[in-house]
C-alpha cells in the first residue's frame, strides 16, 4: 500500500465520519459503493472496513455527544434489543427475497423516508417548558440559554424501524442510522439531534457483531481497515462538534438528500444491475 | 463504584440542567481509553508495517462498544435500575453469542476453504 494510497484512504474515512457523525449514520451508505466502485476494492473487505469505521465513528462522536447531554441512552437501549433481533432475523429473511428485490424495498423506504423529512423539516419536536415530565424514555436538552422537553411518540414504530435497522444492517452491510433517526425524528418526536446521537451511540454495538465476524473469518485487510478507520475517528470528532453548531433545519434538509440519493442509488441497482 | 452510584437516573439527562450523567462521563472515559489506544496500535501498524499491531488495534477497536455496554450494564445493575439492566444485560448476550459464533463458528470454516486455496497456488 503506498503513501499516497494510505492517505486517500484517510481522507475517505475522514469524510466519511464528519457526515456519518453529523446525521447520526455508520457512513456505510458513502463508503462501501465508494471503495468497491471507486477503488475496486473486494465487497467483503470493503463491508469489513465500513464496519470497522462505523465503530469509529459511533465511538468517538460518542464520547463528544455525552459530554453534551444528547445521548438518550433508556431509549437507545430499548430501541437496541429490536435491532439486535433483527440482525438475527436479517439472515432469514435474506434466504427468501432477491438482491434486487431487496434493492428496491430499500430504494422506496429511503425515498419516502426522504419526503417525509423534507416535508417536515420546518417543525420541531421540543417544548420550551423545562418543568414538563419528560416520562420514562423522553429527555431535554439544552439549546443556547433554553432547556426544552421532549416525549417519545409511537414507540412501537420506533421499535419496528429499530427491527427493520437491525435486519438491513445485516443485509447490507450498513449501521441501520440512515432508517432509525428518519423515522425517531418524524415519527417519534425525537429531537434531531438526539436522535442522531443516539443512533450513534448504539450503532456500534450492531456493527461490533457483525465485523467480529469478518475479523475471525481474516476476511480483513488490514491496512486498508487501519487507514480508513484512523481517517474516521477525526472526522467524526469534527462532525459531532459541527452538528452543535448547525441548525436543526439545515440538518433535516441534509438528511433528507442523503435518503433521497441513496434511494435513487438503490433504485438504480434494484431496476438495472 | 461511587462514581457509577451518582444522584441522577441512568442516561437520563439532569432534571435542571439537562447535561451528562455520572453514569455518562463513566462511559465517556471508557470510550476514549478505547479509542486512543486502538489508533496507537492502528497508527503504529501502518508506520513499522507490522500486521500484529493492526490486528490488535482492530481488535481493541471492536472490543471498545463491548466495554462501553459492560460499564453501562454494571452502572444501571449497581443503581438497582431492574428493568433498564436486563435491556442491557440481553444486548451484551447477543453480542457474546455473535462473538462465540465468529470464533467458534464462522473462524473454524474459513480455515479449510483459505488452506485449499493456498494448495492450489
Amino acid at each position: 500500500m503506498t503513501a499516497a494510497y494510505t492517505v486517500m484512504l484517510f481522507a475517505l474515512g475522514a469524510s466519511t465520519g464528519v457526515v456519518g457523525a453529523m446525521l447520526g449514520l455508520g457512513g456505510g451508505v458513502f463508503l462501501v459503493p465508494l471503495l468497491t466502485l471507486a477503488l475496486g476494492v473486494p465487497i467483503r473487505a470493503a463491508v469489513a472496513a465500513s464496519l470497522v469505521c462505523v465503530i469509529a465513528t459511533a465511538s468517538a462522536s460518542a464520547t463528544v455527544n455525552l459530554n453534551r447531554g444528547l445521548v438518550n441512552l433508556r431509549l437507545g437501549l430499548v430501541l437496541e434489543v429490536a435491532t439486535s433481533v433483527g440482525g438475527l432475523a436479517g439472515g432469514l429473511v435474506a434466504a427468501r427475497l432477491s438482491t434486487h428485490q431487496l434493492f428496491l424495498i430499500f430504494a422506496l423506504v429511503m425515498t419516502a423516508m426522504g419526503l417525509v423529512m423534507m416535508r417536515r423539516s420546518g417543525q420541531r419536536n421540543v417544548i420550551a417548558d423545562a418543568t414538563l415530565d419528560p416520562g420514562l424514555l423522553g429527555g431535554r436538552l439544552r439549546e443556547g440559554e433554553t432547556i426544552y422537553v421532549y416525549h417519545v411518540r409511537r414507540l412501537g414504530v420506533g421499535l419496528g424501524s429499530s427491527l427493520a435497522a437491525g435486519g438491513i444492517s445485516g443485509l447490507l452491510g450498513l449501521g441501520g442510522g440512515i432508517i432509525k433517526v428518519p423515522v425517531l425524528n418524524s415519527f417519534c418526536g425525537v429531537p434531531i439531534r438526539v436522535a442522531a446521537a443516539t443512533s450513534t451511540f448504539m450503532i456500534g454495538v450492531t456493527a461490533a457483531a457483525s465485523a467480529m465476524i469478518y475479523f475471525s473469518r481474516g476476511d480483513m485487510l488490514l491496512p486498508l481497515t487501519a487507514a480508513v478507520a484512523l481517517g474516521a475517528l477525526p472526522g467524526s470528532l469534527l462532525g459531532a462538534r459541527l452538528s452543535g453548531r448547525v441548525e436543526a433545519r439545515s440538518l433535516k434538509i441534509l438528511m433528507a438528500c442523503v435518503l433521497l440519493a441513496v434511494g435513487a442509488r438503490m433504485g438504480w441497482e434494484g431496476l438495472w444491475r | 463504584m461511587a462514581l457509577i452510584r451518582g444522584r441522577s437516573h441512568a442516561g437520563r439527562h439532569d432534571p435542571q440542567l439537562a447535561g451528562p450523567s455520572r453514569l455518562d462521563r463513566l462511559v465517556e472515559a471508557v470510550l476514549t481509553g478505547g479509542l486512543a489506544l486502538s489508533a496507537l496500535l492502528l497508527l503504529g501498524g501502518l508506520l513499522s508495517g507490522r500486521p500484529r499491531l493492526l490486528w490488535l488495534g482492530v481488535l481493541v477497536l471492536l472490543l471498545t462498544p463491548v466495554a462501553r455496554v459492560v460499564v453501562v450494564t454494571c452502572g444501571l445493575l449497581l443503581r438497582r435500575d431492574w428493568v433498564f439492566a436486563a435491556v442491557s444485560l440481553w444486548i451484551l448476550g447477543v453480542l457474546t453469542f455473535s462473538f462465540y459464533v465468529a470464533w467458534h463458528v464462522e473462524a473454524p470454516r474459513a480455515r479449510p476453504s483459505r488452506a485449499s486455496a493456498a494448495e492450489k497456488r
